[in-house]
């Protein structure tokens, strides 16, 4: 029999800092790191962009030379372009961002810290398997910085195929880079279906009495779909690259039709799990948006139950909409109209997203603190870039735009755009919940509007230089392509100088601002169970089950 | 409501004449902890992915790709399979307190084959509910023959706030 143990309630927290954050198998503590490494990783994700920004500037090739990369550009001396560091930068911006900053900083991150406080649970149900996931993702990306560094084709550093490591392409890459590429993903990919598992079991099972499946939170529904996905789609990526590994090194011919293999048996196969993943990407900011848009306009969401259906079903369309990213690899009619039909379907349950959205605001009390500005800016540039993907489901219409900058804009404006503001509507929706401290509202302001002035510049432009036909995935273009190319790159410039005052704002109110923050800084509609604990709160929550009244208000989240 | 009482004193027969050597108790409760996920739900969970994850096998089927992707598949169902399985064992406690006029026993069983037992006299049991400095609030713990051992720390607050009524009338039933 367990003996009863009464002492004081107060245990304080003993652990240094090695060992709380180095050994942590605590949900909020593993959260916070994921925000943290995705933080880095997003910042030379974006860094690269802003190199390949400042080639494509103006026409011609200024910065990266064979002759040596450079900051400055210098008509006086010799250059002769370097296809293959840009290559390998349009690689490594792809993949760092498809694998090691979007899903670990929504679903990692957020969903880690958030969504067994939301349901009432003390932990995830696996605390030691949550260490492991967070420290394979960080080993996935030191895999991928080193592949960036080690020699790989052209005699040069890196792999330079792109983020979809196509065969033949990627099985004829030269050097190491390319296999610890691959490795990088496999760990990572690891690392994520741990983390569904876990996910999903936690989700499951650990629910507060009385919380049936349609009374959890919304970004609770996000996370348990998105887990979903990743245990349904990752898988088929792991087999596809382990394959890859295999042609590469092993002399295996999967993928290659001089052994009998097909190497548009690859393009599926990646794509089964490439057009899912786009989803495990956003339906976690869909869930964070709904919260955010519900606090600020002050009135629960409209048409809670439509919206977590509408997310089961944007992941299951997901499954079955492949070969729309491959419209021109020679598919029959047949298929090219169910994947068309089949694709535009998908706009039916984002539409009642959106809509749902806007309706939650109809008639609200809409305050413009500044989450709920990222959250409108998220509304704004999601629909923009979902209309685009109608424009782009069209077979017929997809033999212009394949692989022209428009393509490049819409997903830009899907996930760059979409996602990453629904991360920065997370970070200040919560920054006050994690850390206990209010970010300046001011700073956050002007944070949003250049970020959104600069991102929009940046993108929208891209549209009208993929109408005049500029493809993808070059280093160069001619004359005809520079004026929007040159106010794309402005848009840029823009955008990165907003996140670096958003670095400097963030670690100056770590490190100097007081901890001011009350258990619930918005008001009585951010009404999930995580603002009724203190800021931030303490090590432990919910080793009881929480109370009902807690939760339970009535209406739906 | 993860208790119940089996039976109660107030529905025990009355036990008269014939000396059985383990009589049935004259009360029983049974305490266990609240999980989310019922038999059924497992069996959907799994139905749907399984469904899920034959759409790519069906576009690889008769290909050599079939067997790259296959293993991953099977490990990662195997995984979640487990994932579930071991969620319900870590949380499969039983708490059992049965009632004789002369006796009162307490056990724990779970999770996994992990048992204690506790044993009194009835006349000395003393219920207490400690609303603060237990591992938990409202901490109700039982004390007799020397020991003190908790009871329903899984269970939620109010939970335990009415167990602790329905403990001393079922102990006061007995004296």
């Amino acid at each position: 029999m367990a003996d009863a143990a009464i002492h004081g309630h107060d245990h304080h927290d003993e652990r240094g800092f090695f060992t709380r954050w180095f050994m942590s198998t605590n949900h909020k503590d593993i959260g916070i790191l994921y925000l943290f490494v995705s933080g880095f990783a997003g910042f030379i994700a974006v860094a690269f962009t802003v190199y390949m920004r400042m080639e494509l500037m103006h026409p011609g090739v200024q910065y990266m030379c064979l002759e040596g990369a450079r900051f400055v550009a210098d008509a006086s001396a010799e250059c002769t372009p370097n296809g293959h560091l840009w290559n390998v930068l349009i690689t490594y911006h792809g993949v760092l961002m498809m694998f090691f900053v979007v899903i670990p900083a929504l679903f990692g991150g957020f969903g880690n810290y958030l969504m067994p406080l939301q349901i009432g649970a003390p932990d995830m149900a696996f605390p030691r398997l949550n260490n492991l996931s967070f420290w394979l993702y960080v080993s996935g990306l030191a895999l991928g910085i080193a592949s960036l560094l080690s020699p790989g084709g052209n005699g040069q550093m890196g792999s330079g195929v792109g983020w979809v490591l196509y065969p033949p392409l990627s099985t004829n890459e030269g050097g190491m880079s390319m296999d610890l590429a691959i490795f990088a993903v496999h760990v990572s990919g690891a690392s994520s279906i741990l983390g569904a598992i876990n996910m999903i079991t936690t989700f499951l099972n650990m629910r507060a009495p009385g919380m049936t499946l349609h009374k959890v939170p919304l970004f609770s529904w996000s996370i348990f779909v998105t887990a979903w996905l990743i245990l349904l789609a990752l898988p088929v990526l792991a087999g596809a690259i382990t394959m890859l590994l295999m042609d590469r090194n092993f002399g295996t011919t999967f993928f290659d039709p001089s052994g009998g293999g097909d190497p548009i048996l690859y393009q599926h196969i990646l794509w089964f799990f490439g057009h899912p993943e786009v989803y495990i990407i956003i339906i976690p900011g869909f869930g964070i948006i709904s919260h955010v848009i519900a606090t600020f306009s002050k009135k629960p969401i409209f048409g809670y139950l439509p919206m977590v259906y509408a997310m089961v079903a944007i992941g299951v369309l997901g499954f079955v909409v492949w070969a729309h990213h491959m419209y021109t690899v020679g598919m029959s009619l047949t298929q090219q109209s169910y994947f068309m039909l089949a694709t535009m379907v998908i706009a039916v349950p984002t539409g009642v997203k959106i809509f749902s959205w806007i309706a939650t605001m109809w008639g609200g009390s809409v305050e413009f603190k500044t989450p709920m500005l990222w959250a409108f800016g998220f509304l704004f540039l999601f629909t923009v870039g979902g209309v685009t993907g109608i424009v782009l489901s069209q077979a017929a219409v997809d033999r212009a735009y394949h692989d022209t900058y428009y393509v490049v804009a819409h997903f830009h404006y899907v996930m760059s755009l979409g996602a990453v503001f629904a991360i920065f509507a997370g970070i200040y929706f919560y920054f006050p919940k994690f850390s206990g401290k209010m970010l300046p509202e001011w700073a956050g302001k002007v944070h949003f509007w250049a970020m959104f002035i600069g991102s929009n510049l940046t993108f929208f432009p891209q549209h009208f230089l993929g109408r005049q036909g500029m493809p993808r995935r070059y280093i160069d273009y001619p004359e005809a392509f520079a004026y929007w190319n040159y106010v794309s790159s402005i848009g840029a410039f823009i955008a990165f100088a907003s996140f670096l005052f958003f670095i400097v704002v963030l670690f100056w109110t770590l490190l100097r601002a007081p901890r001011t923050a009350p258990a619930n800084p918005w008001n009585e509609w951010a009404d999930t169970l995580e603002w009724t604990l203190p800021s931030p709160p303490p090590e432990h929550t919910f080793e009881t089950l929480p109370k009902r009244s807690d939760w339970d208000k009535g209406h739906a989240h | 409501m993860p208790y119940a009482w089996i039976r109660t004193t107030a529905t025990a027969p009355d036990h008269s004449g014939a000396v059985c050597p383990s009589p049935a108790p004259l009360a029983e409760l049974r305490l266990w902890p609240y999980r989310s996920l019922p038999p059924q739900g497992f069996v959907v969970f799994f139905g749907v992915t399984a469904a899920l994850i034959a759409v790519p096998l069906l576009a690889v089927i008769g290909s050599p790709v079939l067997w790259g992707v296959l293993p991953f598949f099977i490990a990662t169902f195997a995984a979640m399979w487990w994932g579930l399985k071991r969620s319900w064992s870590d949380r499969a406690v039983v708490e059992e307190l049965r009632l004789w006029p002369d006796r009162v026993t307490l056990t724990r069983t779970g999770p996994r084959r992990n048992r204690h037992e506790w044993e009194a006299n009835p006349h000395w049991v003393r219920v207490t509910l400690y609303p603060r400095g237990g591992p938990v609030e409202n901490y109700l713990t039982l004390s007799g023959a020397g020991r003190e051992v908790e009871i329903g720390v899984f269970l939620s607050e109010e939970e335990r706030v009415a167990l602790r009524g329905e403990l001393q009338g079922a102990l006061s039933g007995l004296k």
